[in-house]
């Protein structure tokens, strides 16, 4: 593969689209170019992430181990699709082990020039941290399914409309104080005067418990972040009921709809009783497409909750696997 | 905070859960892995059940106000058990002058003649206030041997209490509603005093033949302003367990081999490995039980709605 070849790849890459000609040959620059069989490793579960990698031929399978020396495979990627990026993110080790599945010929790119990428307020970076919101999302909702079709039956959560009347019940009340909002780890890199600008956005609710304020299947209109309580993300099928997440200070629900157009993923209930800050979709809109600091912050924001959301839903998935 | 560990199957070194591992419960008492800007350096304290030993039914036990990885005296004492129900702890105490570093004050909780033990991962809040309107759910001859001054020593004499013999073997299902039941009195008892602060439970008690673990947090997510627990405590107390046929070395890794049906599992705040692949987390919310039957472990995990 030569470099002009690399460089025309790297051009049909989702995430890298709104890349100028001339980032995209540094990055060919910087990236190592490899080939891996059919059947190889690239890593294992809990190993320590030096590199992603973006497969441009062939396949690999990510699977999960379980106790017993068993795994469960969650999911496949092919040409154009990359891997390893959540463990190069937050530094906790690959989610899952990467096995090739189909001879593939594969880009890889270290820590430090994935991080450049996404440093600075060039519009690039933004788009990049956008298109890797999109992407976690869209893993997400894989993930998701996977738990759903191992449970089996029909989707039999609490209906839309209970969800709909619960959010124009809610109790509107005055913002925290933001000396604890910054002690929570989401906020702790977020520049203090973009957080007051964050903080000040959108509106406050308290919530008792046992509420449904999102139902899976239907549209969410806002993206909630739990300031206090907790909020639990189920799935509900048949007589199974899965708690795939709980939401507590400092982390989010609400916006993967608003992310990817498509109906929620899953129901969220109040398990404790709870205050909750909520953007309306057009606020929501407005600092995830947004270029300044704030719309910056809040894309970090967004970033640490879906890779925390994605590394917790696997733990759903491995209980369930391994009860089989 | 603390970090608390059971174990229940086939005999295992004592020393493996304690020290051997790259996350054991003794390196999680200077380090642990999932516990923000907390240390565990307020004690040890351990209950090992051994077939082998004089009386079986009673464990062996130590605890001591000292660091766990400078006791030598441990760590010669843990290679020569090799244990079928293990419960440890090691404490942590908050940093101030009210925090009272005492022997009485170690877990697992073991009054004399009670055949159940009890460790505790959390706190109560507001304890102070809370702590006499607990004495009329306590049974007087137990409340009588109460020592210390934390709140986990009430938490004990409370489940003992919801026995129906407090000194006992209860069969698991009726420790498990026992330990149910202490939760629901400590929220009523809360909720009469207005205390609406987090507050995590995580229990590990156990008879030797058996394990009730929960994770459970009242009011998960409020705090009062200040708090000096408030990184500690704003993710869900940690949980896991490792269950399979043996915990051993394989490939030069520590792990659960397979086992059907499960001969044995660790049940501990952290995984005991970083590598934690092959572990489970505990889901909120829920109670772990497990005994030791002749055919194997019976197992099951169920929501706990208190």
């Amino acid at each position: 593969m030569s470099d002009r070849e690399t460089v025309e790849f790297l051009a049909t890459v989702p995430l890298l689209e709104g890349r100028e000609e001339a980032e995209l040959v540094e990055l060919a620059r910087v990236m190592r170019r490899r080939t891996v069989r059919e059947g190889e490793i690239l890593w294992r579960q809990g190993d320590h992430a030096r590199e992603l990698v973006f497969i441009v031929d062939g396949a690999v399978s990510a699977s999960l181990h379980l106790p017993g020396d068993r795994t469960v495979e969650i999911g496949t990627a092919g040409r154009g699709e990359i891997v390893g990026e959540l463990g190069l993110l937050d530094g906790a080790g690959h989610t899952m082990s990467v096995r090739v599945t189909e001879t593939a010929t594969m880009l890889a790119l270290g820590r430090l020039d994935f991080a450049a990428l996404l440093a600075g307020q060039h519009p690039s970076a933004f788009m990049l941290k956008r298109r890797l919101a999109a992407l976690f999302t869209a893993r997400l909702r894989v993930q998701l399914r996977h738990l759903a079709v191992s449970l089996g039956g029909e989707m039999a959560g609490p209906p839309a409309e209970d969800a709909a009347r619960a959010f124009a019940d809610l109790e509107n009340c005055r913002p925290p104080d933001s000396r604890y909002v910054r002690r929570m780890t989401t906020f702790h890199d977020f520049d203090p005067l973009a957080l007051w600008g964050f903080l000040t956005s959108g509106s406050y609710v308290r919530c008792p418990p046992g509420r449904t304020l999102l139902a899976e299947g239907a549209p969410s209109t806002a993206y909630y972040l739990t300031i206090n309580g907790a909020v639990e993300k189920v799935l509900v099928r048949g007589d199974w009921r899965i708690r795939v997440g709980l939401v507590g200070p400092g982390r989010a629900f609400g916006y993967e709809s608003l992310i990817d157009g498509r109906p929620s993923p899953v129901t969220a209930i109040t398990r404790e009783r709870a205050l909750l800050l909520v953007l309306p979709r057009d606020l929501f809109q407005q600092l995830f497409n947004g270029e300044d600091a704030v719309s910056r912050g809040f894309l970090d924001v967004i970033q640490k909750d879906l890779i925390a959301t994605l590394r917790e839903t696997l733990r759903p998935c491995a209980r369930l696997a391994a009860s089989v | 905070m603390c970090r608390i560990l059971a174990y229940l199957g086939e005999p295992l070194p004592v020393e493996t859960l304690l020290f051997d591992t790259d996350n054991s419960l003794v390196r999680q008492s200077y380090s642990p892995r999932m516990m923000n800007t907390f240390l565990n350096l307020a004690g040890f304290g351990m209950k090992a059940w051994d077939p082998t030993s004089l009386r079986p039914e009673d464990p062996f036990s130590y605890r001591t106000t000292t660091l766990p990885s400078f006791d030598r005296n441990l760590r010669f004492m843990s290679s020569k058990l090799a244990s079928t129900c293990l419960v440890a702890h090691v404490r942590g105490a908050t940093y101030s002058g009210e925090a009272v570093v005492a022997d009485t004050n170690l877990h697992p909780f073991h009054f004399v003649g009670a055949r159940v033990v009890l460790a505790h991962n959390g706190h109560l809040r507001q304890f102070a206030r809370m702590r006499y309107s607990l004495v009329e759910h306590v049974r007087p001859e137990l409340a009588q041997c109460i020592e210390g001054t934390t709140d986990s020593e009430w938490i004990y004499a409370l489940v003992l209490s919801q026995l129906d013999d407090p000194h006992g073997v209860p069969e698991t299902r009726e420790l498990a509603d026992a330990t149910a039941s202490a939760l629901r009195i400590l929220r009523d008892v809360r909720a009469a005093h207005g205390i609406d602060t987090s507050s995590p439970v995580n229990l590990c008690v156990s008879t030797g033949r058996a394990v009730v673990a929960t994770r459970v947090s009242f009011d998960y997510g409020w705090y009062p302003p200040e708090d000096e627990m408030l990184e500690t405590d704003l993710p869900f107390v940690s949980l896991w367990y490792a269950i399979g046929g043996e915990y051993a070395r394989r490939d030069g890794d520590w792990r659960m081999t397979a086992g059907d049906p499960p001969r044995s599992v660790i049940i501990a705040s952290e995984p005991l490995t970083t590598d934690f692949s092959t572990w489970l987390e505990v889901p909120e919310y829920s109670m772990l039980t497990a005994e030791l039957t002749p055919e194997g472990l019976e197992f099951e995990t169920r929501d706990l709605d208190v």
